[in-house]
């Protein structure tokens, strides 16, 4: 009956158990899929390069900005500038006729009163003499109002002598005392013959410069004296010190010769401005430019905003197509990764599709050949298994088909030794006593393992049925060949030696199927030779099981007392030590001369030529069956 | 395999087959009919070993000869050995014409093969071993069989 199938699931069962086993004790550590690895790989580094082109972008366009601001702010304040001085420098070439008439004359005559009265900027001229005390007096005036000069310097009396006092120490005054479009001009003028000193106040009215201070843009200009007061400028601030919104360090150097600069300037809110400043070269006047740093940069801030809403399209776009990317390459990995799975929990039949010819269509192709050779594997392990284990239960049985190695019946002592290569073995040796006569049997199968011993066993039961039959060993030995053949239709044969002891008579009667001739050694109180050794070799005819109708002769000898046969089969010459040496016939002749020697019995006899035969082995495999067997007559004979 | 060769050497009166290796089951003989050579001379002195299979086999192909004489010459031991066991080894058609017999020196461990040939040291008449044989020290040699074994064959023809 064919078990195949059974031991097979048996044998898968088994290494599943193992192999679960094995994945109980690995502890499953899961980690991030590598899915979301490559996602993260794929994502993160244009990430990380944009977010750096991106800092370095926004550092250069800064700087460039600022630069473009600083560079437009100070051209702005120093065209102001420029066109202030001109102005002013305007007025005073047109005044200054009049300032000369007037300290000839010590008055306005009429050529100065003609000469403002063209002017219409001009709104009016005064001169003020400064006494030994330093006190100051209005000595003439031109107006196109009669009477505003008074009303004006009235009403802003105590900073009106400030402003006269200032102009007195510095030779030229611009003041703004009403945060309008009327400017003070203070000029000093010394008479050279006289050494008179006269302040002369030109009051303008200058609209469209004023204008210029107070556009509502992002960028606010500013005309300052030099303590910082402010002139001109947006409204909430005219006439107010700068300082008290604004710290340009500029400030603090009015008297330094730097006529332009730039610098950035933090409110007192904390707002950062670009600021600018041209000194405007006429009395002590500065144009400031300021912008809001935040405001100037605008422009960055649209690079930064547009380039992250890029940055974010170009990621999104990233991560759908790396997911779509690694979802085909990790797919195959995700399969491979549930196939091994599968694999370890003991289903070897699984396969993997192979999608691509890739390194990883490659691995799924060797997965799906390590799966089928494990598989292959498997079965010729589960069928090598049940051989093995079918083997066992030959070596079982047939170890019945032995007699006990140590007998002694009636005065024939009888004691073997049988090893065989393999589980199972082609020799075999018998004895077995039938009425006042011992039947010796010993054979052996062509090759070895389990076809020679399914032969053992013919033999052993087709003995059982010969031995009822009281016949003598030629008759038998034809009966045996019938079966043997019978058996193995020729293509196994056995050698094979048969002989029966007559207990009575001593009588040994021996027929030989191209056996190894047994030995008789003689009784004998000095030591034997191996010419000594009577082989049984009187009769010889074919093999057991080579032709059916093959007949055996036999012969017979007188087996004395104290004689010993040495019956054996031809592994025994040919065992090799561990260097493939064979025993040989001197030594194996030389080692059954020691161990009978000094009628040693036949257990005696046995053990020490066993001894002998190991001692050669050394430990080595066998390469035949061993047999060998020694009978023994002590006494009746 | 490259362990067994049989070389044919063909004569003007006589064909002789010369083995080479190891005779075990592993050996065609089917390449090498003998049928239909009217004698047979087989030079055996190169055969390294023979097993039961190889005995199988062997006797089968010595069979396909038929009735033609073969002769065995140049016997190595283990050849002997099995034609004194294995009844057909030699058939019946068949003559052992030479072959070695090992001597043995026990004074100094040395062995020598010597050849013996048919009408010289053996004949149907028995045995006429050399008076002597010596190693190279010229120490006496002794045959290093058991000569009722090993001589059996020649007392069967």
């Amino acid at each position: 009956m064919d078990q195949r199938p059974d031991t097979i699931k048996i044998g898968r069962e088994f290494l599943s158990a193992r192999l679960k086993r094995g994945h109980n004790q690995t502890v499953n550590k899961s980690g991030i899929s590598i899915r979301y690895k490559i996602l993260f790989l794929l994502t993160s580094i244009p990430l990380l390069t944009l977010a750096i082109y991106l800092v370095l972008a926004v550092k250069i366009f800064e700087d460039d900005k600022i630069a473009y601001v600083f560079d437009s702010s100070s051209s702005m304040s120093g065209s102001i500038a420029a066109q202030m001085k001109t102005q002013l420098n305007s007025v005073l070439s047109i005044t200054r006729p009049i300032f000369q008439d007037f300290l000839l004359e010590q008055k306005f005559t009429s050529v100065g009163d003609l000469i403002f009265k063209n002017e219409f900027n001009v709104e009016s001229i005064s001169a003020y003499t400064v006494s030994s005390l330093g006190d100051f007096k209005e000595v003439a005036v031109l107006e196109k109002e009669v009477g505003g000069t008074s009303k004006l310097t009235n009403a802003f009396k105590v900073l009106f002598d400030d402003y006269l006092k200032k102009a007195n120490k510095d030779g030229r005054l611009v003041a703004v005392p009403f945060q309008d479009d009327r400017v003070f001009l203070f000029e000093k003028v010394s008479d050279e013959k006289t050494q008179r000193v006269t302040i002369f106040l030109v009051q303008i009215k200058m609209s469209e410069l004023a204008e210029t201070f107070n556009t509502v843009t992002s960028r606010k200009i500013y005309l300052i004296n030099s303590d910082g007061t402010v002139l001109f400028g947006p409204e909430q601030v005219s006439g107010k010190k700068m300082q008290s919104f604004m710290k340009p360090s500029f400030l603090a150097r009015s008297m330094d010769k730097i006529v332009q600069g730039v610098e950035g300037v933090r409110m007192a809110d904390g707002t950062e401005l670009l600021a600018s400043f041209s000194r405007v070269g006429f009395g002590d006047l500065t144009v400031v430019s300021s912008v809001r740093k935040k405001s100037a940069l605008s422009a960055v801030q649209i690079l930064i905003r547009k380039s992250l809403i890029f940055f974010g399209i170009l990621i999104s776009v990233t991560v759908i197509v790396s997911l779509f990317a690694s979802n085909g390459l990790t797919q195959a990995l995700t399969d491979l990764f549930i196939a091994t799975k599968k694999v370890s929990e003991g289903n070897f039949d699984i396969r993997v599709k192979v999608s691509s010819r890739d390194e990883v269509g490659s691995l799924a192709n060797n997965f799906n050949i390590m799966a089928l050779e494990v598989s292959r594997l498997l079965e010729q392990t589960a069928e090598k298994a049940r051989m093995e284990s079918e083997l066992q239960t030959a070596k079982t049985v047939q170890e019945t088909l032995f007699p006990e190695t140590l007998a002694k019946i009636g005065g024939l002592a009888i004691s073997g030794y049988y090893e065989p290569a393999s589980e199972c073995g082609g020799d075999w040796w018998h004895y077995c006593q039938v009425g006042s006569k011992m039947f010796l049997w010993i054979g052996d199968a062509t090759g070895h393992g389990a076809p020679a011993a399914l032969i053992t066993s013919a033999a052993k039961s087709a003995s059982t049925i010969i031995e009822t039959l009281n016949v003598s060993p030629a008759k038998a030995m034809e009966l045996l060949n019938r079966s043997i053949y019978d058996v193995s239709k020729g293509r196994i044969m056995m050698t094979f030696f048969l002989a029966s002891f007559d207990f009575g008579t001593g009588e040994l009667i021996y027929s030989n199927a191209s056996h190894e001739a047994p030995l008789v050694l003689r009784k004998s109180d000095i030591p034997l030779t191996k010419n000594d050794l009577i082989p049984l070799n009187e009769v010889n005819n074919p093999r057991l099981g080579q032709s059916r109708d093959s007949v055996y002769q036999e012969t017979q000898m007188t087996l004395g007392s104290g004689d010993l046969i040495f019956f054996y089969t031809d592994g025994v010459t040919d065992i090799q030590d561990p260097k493939k040496k064979s025993w040989g016939e001197r030594a194996f002749i030389k080692a059954l001369i020691a161990a009978s020697k000094d009628n040693a019995s036949a257990a005696e006899t046995v053990a020490i030529f066993t001894a002998s035969l190991q001692g050669h082995r050394g430990g080595a495999t066998l390469i035949d069956d061993v047999t060998f067997f020694v009978v023994k007559n002590e006494g009746l004979g | 395999m490259g362990k067994f060769d049989i070389k044919l050497v063909k004569d003007k009166d006589r064909t002789t087959l010369q083995l080479v290796g190891v005779i075990d089951e592993d050996v065609d003989f089917n390449k090498f009919n003998l049928s239909g050579y009217p004698s047979l001379e087989i030079d055996l002195s190169l055969v390294k070993g023979i097993n039961s299979c190889g005995i199988r086999e062997w006797i089968k192909w010595i069979r396909t000869a038929g009735d033609a004489p073969i002769t065995y010459v140049n016997c190595a031991k283990l050849i002997v050995d099995q034609i004194n066991m294995v009844d057909g080894f030699l058939p019946a058609t068949g003559k052992v014409r030479s072959f070695y017999v090992p001597y043995y020196s026990d004074k100094n461990g040395t062995e020598k093969s010597i050849l013996f040939q048919y009408g010289t040291e053996f004949s149907e008449n028995g045995l006429r071993p050399p008076d002597s044989v010596l190693d190279a020290d010229g120490s006496p040699m002794e045959m290093d069989v058991i000569e009722a074994k090993y001589f059996k064959f020649i007392s069967k023809k």
